[in-house]
């Protein structure tokens, strides 16, 4: 049974997680943690949790009377269904003479206290408002992908793909590389078809740096990434290029957004096909709008 | 503190925040839609609308999904509510099983990862509604107080005279609300938990399994248990994680949106703990099963969708 006040707590709570969601919608953080497509959503939902709150906190509890059916059913009653019907437990053994009336009557009178509901759901809430970074920390990035090698049967992987089709659908920059997508040099390595048109190909990356892990024995390699989601963050994958630096090419910081020109390769590494960029100029650049790339 | 403490809590946190701030406004949804239907809908409503035979019955609500598509989050207070509203329990349950998958949402996503395949979407929508049907006529003859917790089963057969009105609409969608987004929270915390420390989809045991689908195929269902995703994005991910061949890519699709490890708390809004334990291990053995056997009979139409 939910008493005026549980209501009206349980109604604040809702008013709570609807102000969290207009929050994220608002500061435009949302768009870290969700694909474009669900940001109205997270508005509109923001918006409908906090009526329900305010409305409870009004209207805490129906009136009385608007429950006014007789319980004077005894329990030995036939159904009208033919199943058996387990009555053990059942919670038409609540006390229909007791002063408070339920509100709405629907027999419902299992569920958690406001504490505990408080305490399970704000909690957690406001912690992982806390500590989070926006962001996962690098080790996070490695377990969704960011420095392994495409699998073969990659994502959307165009068929049939040309030199024709490149030189049609990729701009250049003003040094005549092609301006291709990080993710399309990336699944290359996994389509041999694709890999023997973009091997030795001149072309200009953009997305964000991370250390190397791989084949950087010689401390001459960075990583240039991006981010995939088609939905929330938790399905996000990463996908990444190894950079290799000559000797004297300025070296870019860890979490910078660049443009990173040079020749793109691929090697194997451990049995695996991986793409290389062997880097002429980096340069700074900045954050796009939405650091992920959307379902395509 | 150390760097890896710090990293596992700044990944948990940001895990927590995006499945919650992506599944509490479908929650949300659920929940008004299941506070409105359980103040306007007539008590047994559907039995006018459904096929007298219940296993017919039971095969339309399979297919529900595709005209009230709905996410595996969303369906779950909406079942709930139609239970307490008289609809029948088994084919809630066809319902809530199929409608993550077997709706257009899912079929789209699910052709875009797989290289236009018609195949495999083909075989995850069939696969998910054969499944769901199944576990509906299994329950058909158990009796409900067996599975379904008291606060979920149908009101009894006397007639109550409950008000209509937006008060009495909002007061269930409010309490269905918390009720479904405190497991829900649950389940979330859960999954940030295990997916930022022990779930790591990258390490060898991964790698090692591509070449076996006996045991990559309940490894893929444990992951997609764990990782908890939306059944409109799962497609993309098991087209990415690695070389695996039919049966553990389509086992990871089917199951995880019929049971993951925040459904699993949401499943016990309805239903009994001992069933929710019974549903796991039946979903695990059919779609495992149902999934190595489709691999050995259609390996070569898996193969042509192979880009």
């Amino acid at each position: 049974m939910m008493s005026a006040l549980h209501t009206r707590l349980f109604g604040l709570l809702a008013l709570c997680w609807g102000c969290a969601l207009i929050y994220f919608y608002h500061s435009q953080r949302i768009q870290d943690y969700l694909a474009k497509d669900f940001h109205t959503l997270v508005l509109a939902g923001g918006i409908g949790i906090i009526v329900l709150g305010l409305y409870s906190l009004i209207n805490p509890q129906e009136k009385k009377s608007s429950c006014d059916h007789e319980h004077k059913h005894d329990h030995d009653h036939h159904h009208d269904h033919d199943h058996h019907h387990d009555h053990e437990g059942h919670l038409h053994d609540h006390d229909h003479g007791e002063e408070e009336h339920c509100g709405d009557c629907d027999h419902e009178h299992e569920g958690h206290g406001p504490v505990a509901t408080y305490l399970l759901t704000l909690v957690p809430l406001i912690v992982a408002m806390n500590y989070t970074q926006d962001k996962l920390s690098n080790r996070g990035m490695a377990k969704k992908g960011l420095y392994e090698a495409p699998a073969l049967n990659g994502l959307d992987a165009p068929a049939a793909f040309t030199r024709e089709d490149l030189e049609k659908r990729v701009p250049k920059n003003e040094e005549g590389e092609f301006q291709l997508q990080l993710f399309a040099a990336y699944w290359a390595a996994g389509d041999r078809e694709v890999q023997s048109i973009y091997e030795g190909l001149p072309v200009e990356l953009e997305g964000r740096v991370a250390p190397e892990k791989i084949g950087n024995e010689a401390g001459d390699r960075m990583r240039i990434f991006r981010k995939i989601m088609s939905c929330c963050a938790a399905d996000a994958q990463f996908v990444g290029v190894s950079m290799e630096f000559p000797d004297d090419a300025k070296r870019p910081a860890v979490d910078e957004w660049v443009k990173a020109s040079g020749i793109l390769t691929f090697e194997t590494i451990d049995n695996k096909i991986l793409p290389l960029l062997k880097v002429r100029v980096v340069i700074p650049t900045e954050e796009p709008y939405s650091e992920f790339l959307l379902r395509q | 503190m150390t760097d890896s403490t710090r990293d596992q809590l700044q990944d948990g946190s940001y895990e927590f925040l995006a499945i919650f701030l992506e599944g509490l406004p479908f929650i949300f949804l659920g929940t008004l839609v299941s506070g409105f239907l359980g103040t306007y809908l007539p008590r047994n409503a559907f039995e006018k609308i459904l096929p007298k035979n219940p296993i017919l019955a039971i095969m339309a609500s399979g297919l529900l999904g595709a005209v009230f598509p709905v996410c595996e989050c969303a369906v779950v207070p909406v079942i709930r509510r139609l239970v307490k509203n008289g609809f029948p329990v088994s084919c809630a349950l066809a319902y809530m099983l199929a409608a993550p998958i077997f709706n257009p949402v899912t079929a789209i996503s699910t052709f875009k990862a797989f290289n236009d395949s018609y195949f495999v979407v083909g075989a995850r929508l069939g696969m998910g509604y054969l499944i769901a049907v199944l576990v509906g006529i299994a329950i058909l003859r158990v009796a409900h107080g067996r599975f379904l917790k008291p606060s979920a089963q149908a009101e009894s057969g006397h007639e109550h005279h409950h008000p209509r009105n937006l008060n009495s609409a909002m007061n269930n969608s409010l309490r269905d609300f918390m009720d479904v987004g405190l497991y829900f929270t649950i389940g979330v915390i859960l999954t940030s938990l295990l997916k930022t420390t022990w779930i790591d989809p990258t390490t060898d045991f991964w790698k090692g399994l591509t070449d076996n689908s006996i045991l990559a195929t309940p490894a893929m269902m444990g992951l997609a248990f764990f990782l908890s995703l939306c059944s409109t994005s799962d497609a993309f991910i098991a087209a990415n994680i690695g070389n695996f061949s039919y049966a553990p890519k389509l086992a990871f699709m089917v199951f995880g949106p019929m049971m993951d490890a925040k459904l699993l708390f949401l499943y016990s809004t309805v239903f009994r703990w001992k069933f929710i334990i019974i549903l796991l291990a039946a979903l695990f053995v059919l779609t495992g099963g149902l999934s190595i056997l489709a691999e050995t009979v259609y390996e070569n139409y898996w193969e042509s969708a192979q880009p």
